[in-house]
């Protein structure tokens, strides 16, 4: 479970996130929406304690920055960064041991067959291309078999069959449980996954729907997502 | 007004007022072009020096040959660089904005080239000017006249347009043609190797002193070398009224702006896919340094790395990190602590120690220690600034990892804590056997080389808790030196203090005298500020 409560970050005097408070339940697929510049990847950032921020936010009831709720936390950034001189193996190698993980390699062979690493399993990091780069970043991060998942733009760079991929291992992570949080502008891409959906603007979230709520109303989430925001911006438009 | 002088008159006017709406840049700019002005007025202006110094010595024994000597090293220098370029695909003839824009555009490819040739040039160009605040210093030096040294700096000029056309030729005759390549890339090393030769096989052959090295450099087979040593003899010929010369070398160099026009018209050029996969490297490469990221990648380019060993193998939590940077390290060198940088020191500790032998015979080893021990221990600061634990920063995994925050510092910048030591030991001992000096000398040199890294570590460690990681680069660099500064001078204060009052009795091992102090503070510092800023992996920032 993650809960995040009064989250502000800002720089400066930017206020990238404006006291942000939200909870995503065990099992449950939240989607961080809004335009470019939002202040949705610094939420993420902020979760993932990458950033420092006021606020309190919780992580399966651990302070985010804490040793224990680390262990729970996996995080797939927006531009994936691996290790120039490790090979693929190699990555989920030292994850397994950064994490002290046990019997980890069936899982790590696992996820590299359904992202079609396998072959690629004694290629070194330098050597990939920014799509094989993004799939050892989601590896590394699912490895550890994480209770919460933060994924910042997760579909960029990836291949049709690793999409479908990533799409039916989130449904399976969500059926074990996992608490899975996406921040993205492609809503189509998150269309037949999400639970509930934060639409973000200028740092604060305009806008919290369940899939319920958004099925009765009859939108879906496009529609929902053009919906708030155009009109936000019209209504500033107008009071300029 | 066509799109590559549009593009030109355009960079030109938003570069300037860029310049002007930042008055830091600005002022930067005016002081540099004021000390030039300053530079050269002074090295016309004042007088040769009283008593004449060692140098001045040299330079009057060599009556004017060491100065050709030397300018056909600079001929050379400027010269073999640009050449070589002209077969690594025209990298740094354009930008990858270049590429993206005008490579898809109608324009011609010939334009294109002209245009990214031209650019190299004014960069060049902008080089020359700044080393021509240098010819006052020359004048003064060589005791050459004013219109002497004009011609000297008029070669070097007509020489870097020649050699941009030279450039076009060989990208024209090379590109898409490997054997080609190679081949021109034996005959340009063989133009350098040549000159290299000549000078010691003269010297061998006559006797190893300064009187040879002076006929050595000054030989006239050296102006024979194709381009670089026509351009001297003509230059020279003008210099000494040579009107042979003049004729010979003027009308080679005349054959050869013709030959590379020829080219560059005949040939058909097809160089759009060479330059795209350099361009894009060398655009990475430019981004990673401007955002202070140096990594593996672009550090290592393209070199092949085969893979000996498999695995982390061992570590847990924190001491992953150590065990992987010890795997990665092995494949940036097979032999991990001891690679390129141990090298540089060795050699920096070679021709510091003979200098000094040279220039005062009675000198005590103690002192050369000491010495030697400060010049590396300057060196050592480039060194530190590609790390281990730099890399491992700009990455998430460290900030990720569930264990403690201290250990994960610690364990971040193992590597690079050890390796100066080894650097140290290895330099030292090396140093030792060549020069002597006491067994204590080279034990606490080596150690206070290696206590230099951890401060360098440590010192990069509170500057990035203090101002941010992701602050500038010149602020960061600005906070890092001052706070090396602060750190080390207790250490070094102490120390004077140790060595000026036991320099009677213990004279003969100043460099341990100096040396166990610094050691001793730079060790505690270094663990109190590790300790004091083991919250920097908590965030990013």
């Amino acid at each position: 479970m993650l809960n995040v409560s009064h989250l502000t970050k800002k720089y400066n005097k930017f206020t990238a996130n404006d006291n942000l408070t939200f909870m995503v339940s065990d099992g449950e697929t939240a989607v961080l929406a809004g335009p470019n510049g939002a202040g949705k990847s610094t939420a993420i950032k902020c979760i993932a304690g990458l950033l420092r921020f006021n606020g309190e936010i919780e992580i399966c009831g651990a302070k985010n920055k804490s040793v224990e709720a680390k262990r729970y936390l996996g995080y797939i950034p927006e531009i994936p960064a691996p290790f120039e001189l490790l090979t693929v193996w190699e990555h989920m190698e030292f994850i397994a041991r950064a994490y002290r993980l046990t019997d980890w390699e069936d899982r790590a062979k696992e996820l590299m067959r359904r992202f079609e690493l396998t072959d690629k399993r004694d290629k070194l990091g330098k050597e990939l291309s920014k799509g094989m780069q993004q799939k050892i970043s989601i590896c590394c991060a699912l490895v550890i078999d994480p209770k919460v998942v933060l994924f910042d733009e997760p579909f960029v760079g990836l291949d049709p069959h690793a999409i479908k991929e990533l799409k039916a291992m989130l449904n399976e992570m969500k059926a074990k449980g996992t608490t899975i949080i996406i921040s993205t502008h492609m809503l189509d891409s998150v269309d037949d996954i999400w639970d509930r959906v934060f639409i973000m603007m200028n740092g604060k979230i305009e806008a919290e729907r369940s899939r319920k709520q958004v099925e009765e109303s009859g939108e879906n989430l496009e529609e929902l997502f053009f919906g708030i925001t155009e009109s936000k911006t019209e209504r500033e438009e107008e009071a300029e | 007004m066509n799109a590559i002088a549009y593009l030109l008159v355009k960079n030109v006017k938003n570069a300037a007022l860029d310049t002007i709406r930042h008055p830091l840049k600005l002022m930067l700019y005016a002081f540099i072009i004021v000390s030039m002005i300053y530079g050269a007025v002074m090295g016309f202006t004042a007088g040769s020096g009283e008593g004449g110094s060692f140098l001045e010595g040299i330079i009057e024994r060599s009556g004017g040959r060491l100065l050709s000597g030397a300018y056909l090293a600079v001929l050379y220098f400027i010269s073999i660089p640009i050449m070589l370029k002209g077969l690594s695909s025209g990298t740094s003839f354009f930008s990858l904005s270049d590429v993206i824009n005008m490579f898809v555009a109608p324009i011609s490819e010939r334009m294109i080239l002209i245009y990214g040739v031209g650019r190299q040039l004014a960069t060049m160009l902008i080089l020359v000017i700044t080393f021509s605040a240098y010819g006052g210093m020359m004048v003064n030096m060589f005791h050459i006249g004013l219109q002497d040294t004009f011609m000297l700096i008029f070669g070097i000029i007509i020489m870097l347009i020649m050699v941009q056309l030279v450039t076009l030729m060989i990208f024209c005759l090379a590109s898409c043609h490997p054997v080609r390549a190679a081949v021109m890339k034996y005959i340009i090393y063989g133009m350098a190797f040549f000159a290299v030769g000549v000078v010691v096989i003269f010297m061998f052959a006559n006797g190893i002193n300064d009187e040879n090295f002076f006929e050595a450099v000054s030989l006239p087979i050296l102006e024979f070398v194709p381009i670089i040593g026509w351009m001297h003899g003509f230059v020279y010929g003008i210099i000494t009224a040579d009107t042979m010369k003049i004729l010979i070398y003027g009308i080679l160099l005349i054959a050869v702006v013709f030959l590379s026009l020829l080219t560059l018209i005949k040939t058909r050029l097809d160089f759009y896919e060479d330059v795209l996969s350099q361009a894009e490297s060398y655009h990475e490469f430019r981004e990673s340094i401007r955002e202070g990221k140096i990594s593996d990648k672009l550090m290592m380019g393209n070199r092949e790395i085969k893979l000996r060993k498999l695995g982390i193998n061992r570590g847990e939590g924190s001491t992953a990190i150590f065990f992987k940077h010890l795997r990665e390290g092995g494949r940036r060198s097979r032999l991990m602590f001891f690679n390129m940088n141990t090298v540089v020191l060795i050699l920096f500790s070679v021709v510091v120690s003979c200098g000094m032998r040279l220039a005062m015979p009675e000198i005590e080893p103690t002192i050369i220690y000491l010495a030697v021990t400060i010049i590396l221990a300057y060196v050592q600061f480039f060194f530190s600034a590609s790390g281990d634990w730099v890399k491992e920063l700009t990455k998430p995994y460290i900030y990720l990892i569930p264990d403690g925050a201290v250990k994960k510092l610690v364990m971040a910048a193992a590597t690079g804590l050890i390796k100066p030591f080894t650097d140290g030991i290895i330099t030292y001992v090396i140093f030792g056997i060549l020069t002597g000096g006491s067994f204590c000398d080279i034990v606490i040199s080596a150690l206070v080389y290696g206590s230099f890294g951890s401060v360098y570590i440590a010192s990069n460690i509170l500057a990035q808790r203090l101002v941010g990681i992701e602050s500038s680069g010149g602020i960061f660099i600005t906070f890092y030196m001052s706070v090396i500064v602060l750190t080390l001078l207790p250490g070094i204060i102490i120390g004077l203090v140790i060595m000026s009052s036991l320099a009677g009795v213990y004279g003969y091992m100043a460099a341990t005298l100096l040396g166990f102090p610094v050691l001793i503070w730079n060790i505690i510092i270094s663990a109190v500020i590790f300790f004091a800023c083991r919250n920097l992996l908590n965030n990013t920032e």
